[in-house]
């Protein structure tokens, strides 16, 4: 149903809440980065809010409709255009047979999601439509869209002209920064007083050398506790390294001196620390954060953290579309 | 170590890592994969995965269904109600696998790291120098004496992190540095104490010494073992490496290439930590084949 | 008439194909960035004279939305 005249950046096929059940064979859940973006269009065009929809990342796609339809754009201003006239975002917009939605470069913000009355229907793999590149799984035969491709949509009903509440929109940073929130832990314990002083009030730069993989972080040296410095020698050389463990997504991995935040791609097991993990809530600040843009990272409690969880996810219902 | 009481630790909102201590010990993936079945059976309520690895386990649980200090309760009681690790009982499959010792395309590929990154020994020759063995062929019959027990899967997708199960084929090996940028699909390695199997051709840090022709991984599902997912191995697998030569490799690879292969596994038996230990203390580890 | 290339994405600058004085046609591909592990050309959008380059190989953290190229 929908044509890839030109694929955009990377551009893929993902759902909510992705993959999941297989994390113990190695399996991330993929999915959206923001999630918030991503359900909101879904809710917009009548679908579930988990249906599978389109990532797109940087650079938007340009797409030909096959189908009348119903469709939204949520998430990164991409000015998306049909046949050429812009379309608003954060609303549900009907498109006919022959149209084309062209995506540009994201001026505020990196990912676009585009959601389609209906919903995606290729393929599950292991349960999820979700593209996981590494492993060839989920997603147009197991990779980002590319041209020529005809991304099939299941039937679906959807009415043009149904917004999102502006209250219930993600506001992105207009200055570069992102307060980023942060649980201590799993191994807080292996980092010293001055080193979780120095994490809290650095500007960390995000690198352009991050992905759905992993956000590399540049900034300072880490310094470690005993924990680290003192233990039986199969950990590894390093301090920062520690027996293969498994990691929670979301973790600030400190490889070596690297913190890379593991993302929706990442490995689920290293031998590497982790002394900080992001919560869920604050997945869509980095799934809209650009290289070079700064984060500061905000410590609060598991329980601090859920009570965001729980507030996102209200968000993310009917009652914030009009 | 070996704690004695289990360390429940946070991972965000949605994660705890259980620790049941700090050092390579099969003891303690026994305790983690112990609690994974546990789990299982008594579906505890708000857990949504879980994922064993050497010495912890991961929950993955529904802040919704559940809190985390709720969790921690429950884990704690399921934990002692386990009673102690020697009562554990885990189904186990065994697989053997036709295994290229000592193979040219491993050779190969350390050669090219020697070429483009750093000079280095034949990684079976300094595996069989550092573990003080008198030659290759003794590294092979060493390595390969010994079923290898599957502590837990990931880095990679499918990929499964192995610990010798008899004491007399212990061997430790450190990871190269720089890491390899590519290594041969289907290539057996060594890092710290743990064995492992490339499921695709990826970068890697393990001294690696031999190749098996069989998939491990299989997104066509070509083979039965397939069925319920397209990572061969779960956690509680055992592998017996079986050396044959590159002709009898060449043979098996013909047979998985037109689907005529049929693995070799073994599905009936219990692994049971109780008489394991009881087995381990029967030998005399200063013993090599 | 002239025309300002702007980079469409932040990134690092992998290659720099031109130098002021070169003479570009529309299409030709003028710079590379990098990000994502992804490369992103950048082409001229019509035919000039490449009068000021702002990039160099190499510069790391370059801002979606900067002027990179200059044509005359």
């Amino acid at each position: 149903m929908l044509e890839v005249v030109q694929p955009g950046l990377e551009t893929s096929i993902q759902d909510y809440p992705g993959r999941i059940g297989f994390w113990n064979q190695g399996f991330p859940p993929s999915g959206p980065m923001d999630s918030w973006s991503f359900r909101l269009a879904n809710l917009l065009v009548g679908n579930e809010a988990g249906t599978a929809g389109l990532e797109c990342q940087y650079m938007g796609p340009t797409l030909k409709f096959r189908r009348d339809g119903v469709i939204a754009v949520t998430g990164a201003d991409m000015q998306p255009k049909l046949d050429g006239q812009p379309i608003p975002m954060w609303e549900s917009v009907a498109v006919k047979a022959g149209q084309t939605l062209a995506l540009g470069p994201a001026k505020l913000g990196t990912r676009a999601y585009i959601a389609i009355a209906g919903g995606i229907d290729t393929p599950e793999w292991l349960g999820s439509r979700s593209t996981f590149h590494k492993a060839g799984v989920g997603g147009m035969e197991g990779r980002a869209l590319k041209p020529g491709q005809v991304v099939p949509v299941a039937a679906g009903k959807g009415k043009a002209g149904r917004k999102v509440k502006p209250e219930a929109r993600p506001a992105f940073a207009t200055d570069k920064r992102w307060t980023i929130e942060v649980v201590p832990g799993p191994n807080d314990d292996w980092i010293d007083k001055a080193g979780h002083e120095r994490f809290l009030a650095t500007d960390w730069k995000l690198s352009a050398k991050s992905d759905r993989t992993g956000f590399r972080l540049d900034g300072p040296q880490w310094t470690f506790t005993e924990k680290a410095t003192n233990k039986a020698p199969e950990h590894g050389a390093e301090p920062s390294n520690i027996i293969d463990q498994g990691y929670p997504l979301g973790a600030i991995n400190l490889a070596g001196q690297t913190p890379i935040i593991l993302v929706n791609d990442g490995p689920s097991m290293g031998g590497f620390i982790c002394p900080y993990t992001v919560p869920s809530a604050a997945f869509w600040k980095l799934g809209q954060s650009k290289p070079g843009e700064v984060y500061r990272f905000k410590s609060v409690s598991v329980d601090e953290a859920q009570e965001l969880r729980k507030r996102l996810k209200a968000l993310c219902t009917p009652s914030s579309i009009v | 170590m070996i704690y004695d009481e289990p360390k429940f630790l946070a991972g965000g909102d949605r994660y705890m890592l259980i620790e049941f201590g700090n050092e390579m010990n099969l003891e303690l993936n026994f305790m983690a994969q112990g609690l994974a079945s546990a789990i299982e059976q008594s579906k505890t309520r708000g857990v949504v995965e879980t994922a064993p690895c050497f010495a912890s386990m991961l929950i993955h649980y529904d802040p919704d269904a559940i809190a985390f200090r709720d969790l921690q309760k429950e884990m704690a009681s399921l934990i002692g109600s386990l009673g102690p690790s020697d009562d554990i009982e885990l189904d186990s499959r065994l697989f053997y696998f036709p295994t290229c010792y000592l193979d040219p395309w491993t050779k190969k590929a350390v050669e090219d790291y020697c070429d483009k990154i750093t000079k280095k020994e034949w990684d079976p020759a300094f595996v069989a120098r550092l573990n003080e063995l008198t030659d290759v062929q003794q590294f092979v019959r060493v390595h390969s004496g010994t079923e290898y027990w599957v502590a837990s899967l990931g880095f990679w997708p499918g990929l499964p992190f192995m610990m010798a199960l008899d004491p007399r084929c212990f061997l430790t090996a450190p990871k190269y540095n720089p890491p390899r940028t590519w290594t041969p699909q289907g290539t057996v390695g060594m890092g710290g104490a743990s064995t492992a199997i490339y499921p695709v051709a990826t970068p890697g840090g393990y001294q690696i010494f031999a190749r098996i022709p069989v998939p491990i991984w299989d997104t066509e599902k070509r083979f039965p073992e397939f069925e319920a997912s397209i990572c061969l191995f779960r956690p509680g697998d055992r592998v017996k490496f079986v050396p044959v030569s590159v002709e009898e490799f060449e043979g098996v690879e013909a047979q998985v290439k037109d689907g005529t292969y049929v693995y070799n596994v073994v599905e009936y038996q219990r692994f049971s930590v109780r008489n394991y230990k009881k087995w381990v203390q029967s030998l005399d580890r200063t013993q090599r084949f | 008439m002239a025309e300002r290339v702007e980079t469409m994405v932040p990134g690092n600058v992998w290659k720099v194909m031109v130098k002021p004085g070169d003479k570009v046609s529309s299409g030709d591909v003028l710079f590379i960035l990098e990000v994502m592990k992804t490369e992103v050309p950048h082409t001229a959008g019509a035919d000039g004279t490449v009068t000021a380059v702002h990039i160099a190989e190499g510069q790391e953290g370059v801002d979606a939305g900067t002027v990179a190229v200059e044509i005359g």
